[in-house]
């Protein structure tokens, strides 16, 4: 991916912010003092935009068709998802949550905004700010409602918070009429919203994201 | 159990549980110079130099009125730069002479 950017994108004069070139000025002294390799940050900008919700839905999709997978992605998250031969760049461990009748899960990182960044990419803006960290664990019907997700009164909901070696995936349930789906065509239905456990994956919303 | 002691049981960084209002749907595309920061915090893990919980004590460090202003790869920055003082591989000095150099050729970054 071509990730070299000369659009200018800050101030009236094309002036880096001072955290701008904070950044620029940290990374030069770095790799000046061989601390970090010259290439290595380009890199690894790579790797995250190789990271999207699309890697998680491919998952997901396959524990729908494969019980087999799904009973091994519940009990490692992590191994499993590197059998896709998707790799964990960050060192964390993958708990995946399964959605039941009975059982919705949500996710949150109260602290800070610990993700499952290998399997989804970097997180949403909301998932970061105070609202979101400060409400999932303590009103989560009330935040799931805002974000257009009803949960019955006789459903619990389980609200997990991350940390940073720990980080969760929610497998949500597979919507009804779906049986004759392919892979692809229920990957297609899996969005990053249903992965974090704010809504569920329906047939009548394809992937925006 | 009074107001300071209110205060002393929660870090700055540690929302979990507190009154907050609506959720807002809100999400952007880093700007380039953010997903450098990020790329910058993995690079940082994998060299052992500031792994992910020394990353987010920097920033809890900053304190509430730090926080609350700045955005938060700004954030990220200012604490890896604190914490690469208080490790010894950088000065204060040197990231001032860098960034003064930097800012004086008031020219779009080259990515390298």
């Amino acid at each position: 991916m071509h990730i070299h950017d000369h659009t200018p994108i800050v101030g009236p004069d094309d002036a880096p912010s001072y955290y701008e070139v904070m950044e620029t000025a940290v990374r030069k002294l770095l790799i000046e003092k061989q601390l970090i390799g010259p290439d290595e940050i380009r890199r690894q900008i790579e790797v995250l935009d190789s990271r999207t919700p699309a890697l998680g839905a491919k998952v997901i999709a396959k524990a729908w068709l494969d019980p087999e997978f799904r009973a091994r992605l519940i009990a490692n998250g992590r191994r499993a998802c590197e059998e896709l031969g998707i790799t964990f760049y960050d060192d964390t461990e993958l708990i995946v949550l399964e959605n039941t009748d009975k059982i919705h899960n949500l996710i949150v990182c109260t602290l800070c905004s610990c993700y499952p960044r290998p399997v989804l990419g970097l997180p949403p803006d909301w998932y970061k700010l105070k609202p979101y960290r400060a409400r999932a664990v303590k009103e989560p019907r009330k935040v799931l409602a805002e974000f257009g997700t009803p949960i019955d009164d006789d459903v619990e909901i389980r609200v997990s918070d991350s940390t940073s070696a720990v980080r969760y995936l929610v497998l949500p349930q597979r919507p009804p009429g779906t049986e004759k789906f392919t892979e692809e065509e229920l990957a297609s239905l899996v969005t990053r919203d249903a992965m974090i456990g704010v809504t569920k994956v329906s047939t009548e919303r394809r992937n925006i994201q | 159990m009074n107001a300071s002691q209110n205060l002393i049981q929660r870090l700055p960084t540690e929302l979990g549980g507190l009154p907050a209002s609506p959720i807002e749907r809100v999400e952007h595309q880093l700007l380039p110079w953010e997903k450098r920061c990020h790329a910058l915090a993995d690079v940082l893990d994998y060299h052992k130099l500031i792994n992910t919980e020394e990353k987010r004590c920097g920033v809890e460090a900053l304190g509430a009125e730090i926080v609350g202003a700045l955005s938060y790869y700004e954030r990220w920055i200012v604490a890896f730069a604190n914490i690469l003082f208080r490790k010894q591989l950088l000065t204060p000095e040197e990231l001032a002479v860098k960034m003064d150099e930097i800012a004086a050729r008031h020219t779009r970054e080259e990515n390298t």
